[in-house]
């Protein structure tokens, strides 16, 4: 009762005063038809939702909806009609008659006051024009009387996009028809849903590329102080900078993630969910960052040390004018290796609701019910990814030959993650390889 | 009042408790009531002819995150749809066998496929864009809407929420209703693998307020999200059916007539009235 009471009174707030109306309207809706968005396009089939409810005093025996000029039924159009008393449904239907104009629905018994009316039209297309549109009709009464509706709040209609027109044009062709006869192929390649995802998913694209360009670069200060620790004289500090580096490293990421979105607003914290996901993107990173600096560092040969020190060099100035400048080279195929982790798990954000390239794959694949949009986003991962890989392997070649076999890089840190095979002859002696060197 | 209740949720759950270990989820336990389904099983095409993905066995996708009507404790699935289908299918004298929890979003897209699973049990709407993809036995439940949201935010209705970010479960009804419905600026919807994830992120406060259906939400607010309530129950009248393929005709015409012999013989009423003793057992509808 009290929720009638509620929704009568945000009815009362947000629709014209209706006077005498024995049918008050609630509302009119349509489902988008758009695959890359949510708008209604007008022309195209969508799901028209009206719903009414009737006043006191009526009792209403037969309801005729009129559509808008303009208006047309695609193949298999239907229209359903429901009676709710509150939650609970009525059989109160009798038959309901759909045509290009209206929906008349006649009621078994008359629909009394309080009752809920709620009509559904499958499969209608409103007017192809843009513009904002009623659904408008009228009523009979038990005592015959008929009653004009008031016209319903509007439904806003967009005309034709772009990629719509493209789909729509491919759903023509025969060579597409073909194509999406096979099952495989329909299903992992349709070509409309191709058309469609790619610049839907193009947001998603930005969104994650966002999300690993600002968060990598907040790793590589954090993951070099770390690795510093790492190395400290004072063994306690070395000890706490271990255990920073090997929780995080020993535990999922997804895990990680869990733990921050959902752990840290108990402690009263809210953080904005895209750069919650970036801070945990950059401390998992930083771990992964530091022992790979470490490494890096480890591998400089120790008469680099004795030389900067016998040339008076303290260790700050050692540190960062003869180690770090070779350290960097040495690194550079490891952390791009880490570079690509990072941005391939952007997409485990999906999980708790940050808006990246997966979220708007997952939300196009479930609307569609096709595996498409799934496939091109794995092309928009790939379109970094692959260039990256190139520029390592190049890297690691010029590494290899300026430097020799000896130091060669080895494995990245993560080997069962490894993205290719390590050289043949590159010889496992003094890489860079963090888990082999134990400080 | 609420003493009673308790005791019966109490005894609800132990039954439920019970049940599952006498009959099980593996393919190897016997079937609960085989010995009483033969005298009542009168359907055309006997269990051992119709097309099943694993013979002898009614293999069932459902995410299993929608209290009362399906949830796992540990890995065994209890609820009133999973209580449901034990009968259904001893009707048809079939096993039942749920797979590990699916993600909501692709169980249709599954069972018409037709090679993972036989049916999709997971408080299914049955929508006319659905039926384009798989058929829908008889209506099995009368459902609504309901937005939840924490009782602290102080939302009197669902638009309220318009304009704000919100969740649901991806590929629900509850999305559908979202984006048909709130269309201010600023309206995000974030859609969840499951409710539960939904709800948790809501709790942390990454969301406003959560769309699902009412009888869940009913049954959350009451006993797992205390904090949170219903801002309001949206009435849509929606029915929930079992999805089969469109090339199993047999089979839903199977699980057509079981459902129709527990709702005669008062299995299907005994089954609802556990789990929903408020509501009264619905009428099978075609929908």
């Amino acid at each position: 009762m009290a929720v009638i009471a509620v929704l009568a009174l945000v009815v009362s707030l947000t629709t014209p005063p209706q006077q005498a109306a024995g049918l008050t309207v609630e509302k009119a809706t349509a489902k988008s038809n758009q695959q890359d968005g949510n708008e209604v396009i007008g022309g195209q089939p969508t799901r028209v939702t009206w719903e009414g409810r009737v006043a006191a005093d009526e009792q209403i025996s037969m309801l005729t909806l009129t559509f808008p000029e303009g208006t047309s039924l695609a193949e298999g159009a239907s229209a359903k009609a429901t009676v709710l008393d509150g939650l609970v449904r009525l059989e109160a239907v009798q038959d309901v008659q759909l045509d290009i104009q209206q929906a008349v629905i006649t009621f078994e018994q008359p629909v009394a006051s309080g009752l809920l009316l709620r009509v559904e039209i499958y499969n209608i297309a409103l007017p192809a024009a843009d513009g904002d549109y009623s659904i408008g009709g009228n009523y009979r009464n038990t005592t015959g009387e008929v009653v004009a509706l008031t016209p319903s709040p509007p439904i806003a209609v967009i005309s034709m996009t772009t990629v719509k027109a493209i789909t729509l044009w491919l759903d023509d062709q025969p060579w597409v028809q073909s194509w999406n006869s096979v099952l495989f192929l329909r299903i992992f390649f349709n070509p409309q849903l191709i058309v469609a995802s790619v610049p839907n998913l193009f947001d998603g694209w930005l969104h994650s590329l966002g999300l690993v360009l600002v968060g990598f670069p907040l790793a590589i200060p954090i993951g070099l102080g770390v690795s510093f620790l790492r190395m400290a004289r004072l063994r306690i500090v070395r000890f706490i900078s271990s255990i920073y580096v090997n929780i995080i490293r020993g535990t999922p990421l997804f895990l990680q993630i869990y733990i921050a979105f959902f752990g840290l607003p108990f402690l009263g914290i809210s953080i904005d969910s895209y750069l919650l996901g970036i801070l945990v993107l950059a401390m998992n990173s930083s771990a992964y960052l530091a022992e790979i600096f470490r490494a890096g560092i480890q591998s400089i040969h120790k008469g680099q040390f004795e030389a900067s020190s016998s040339l008076g060099m303290n260790a700050v100035q050692t540190m960062f004018s003869v180690i770090i400048p070779q350290t960097v080279r040495r690194v550079i195929p490891t952390a791009t290796s880490e570079f690509i982790l990072l941005y391939k798990d952007t997409s485990l954000l999906a999980a708790v609701g940050v808006m990246e390239q997966m979220m708007f794959a997952k939300s196009m694949v479930a609307s569609t019910g096709n595996m498409t949009p799934y496939i091109v986003a794995a092309g928009y991962y790939l379109l970094v990814t692959l260039p990256l890989t190139k520029i390592i392997a190049s890297f690691e070649r010029r590494l290899a030959a300026a430097e020799g076999s000896s130091t060669a890089p080895s494995s990245s840190k993560k080997r069962r993650r490894r993205l290719f095979a390590k050289p043949a002859s590159d010889a496992p002696s003094e890489g860079v390889d963090a888990d082999a060197n134990p400080s | 009042m609420s003493v009673s209740k308790k005791v019966l949720a109490l005894a609800v759950g132990m039954v439920t408790a019970l049940s599952v270990a006498l009959v099980g989820c593996s393919p190897a336990a016997p079937s609960s009531s085989s010995s009483g389904s033969s005298a009542t099983s009168g359907a055309a095409t006997p269990a051992a002819q119709l097309n099943l993905v694993k013979p002898g066995t009614l293999t069932v996708g459902s995410d299993c995150d929608y209290p009362p009507f399906i949830a796992l404790e540990g890995s065994t699935p209890v609820g009133f749809e999973y209580e449901m289908m034990e009968a259904i299918a001893a009707v048809v004298g079939l096993e039942v066998e749920y797979l590990p929890p699916q993600n909501f979003d692709s169980i249709l897209a599954s069972v018409a496929a037709g090679t993972k699973m036989d049916v999709g049990v997971s408080s299914f709407t049955i929508t006319s864009e659905r039926k384009e993809l798989v058929d829908f036995t008889l209506s099995y439940f009368d459902s609504n809407q309901a937005v939840v949201a924490l009782k602290s935010k102080g939302y009197t209705s669902a638009m309220d929420l318009n304009g704000k970010v919100v969740g649901s479960q991806s590929g629900t009804t509850g999305s559908d209703w979202v984006n048909e419905n709130l269309k201010a600026p600023g309206t995000v919807l974030k859609e969840f693998n499951q409710t539960s994830e939904a709800l948790a992120a809501m709790m942390a406060g990454d969301i406003e307020a959560v769309f699902f259906d009412e009888p869940v939400a009913a049954e959350q607010v009451k006993t797992t999200y205390t904090d949170a309530e219903i801002v309001e129950s949206i009435a849509t009248g929606e029915l929930y059916g079992i999805a089969v393929s469109k090339t199993n005709t047999s089979l839903r015409e199977q699980l057509d007539a079981a459902l129709s012999i527990i709702k005669a013989d008062g299995t299907f009423d005994k089954i609802f009235l556990k789990y929903f003793p408020d509501l009264t057992p619905p009428t099978l509808k075609a929908a």
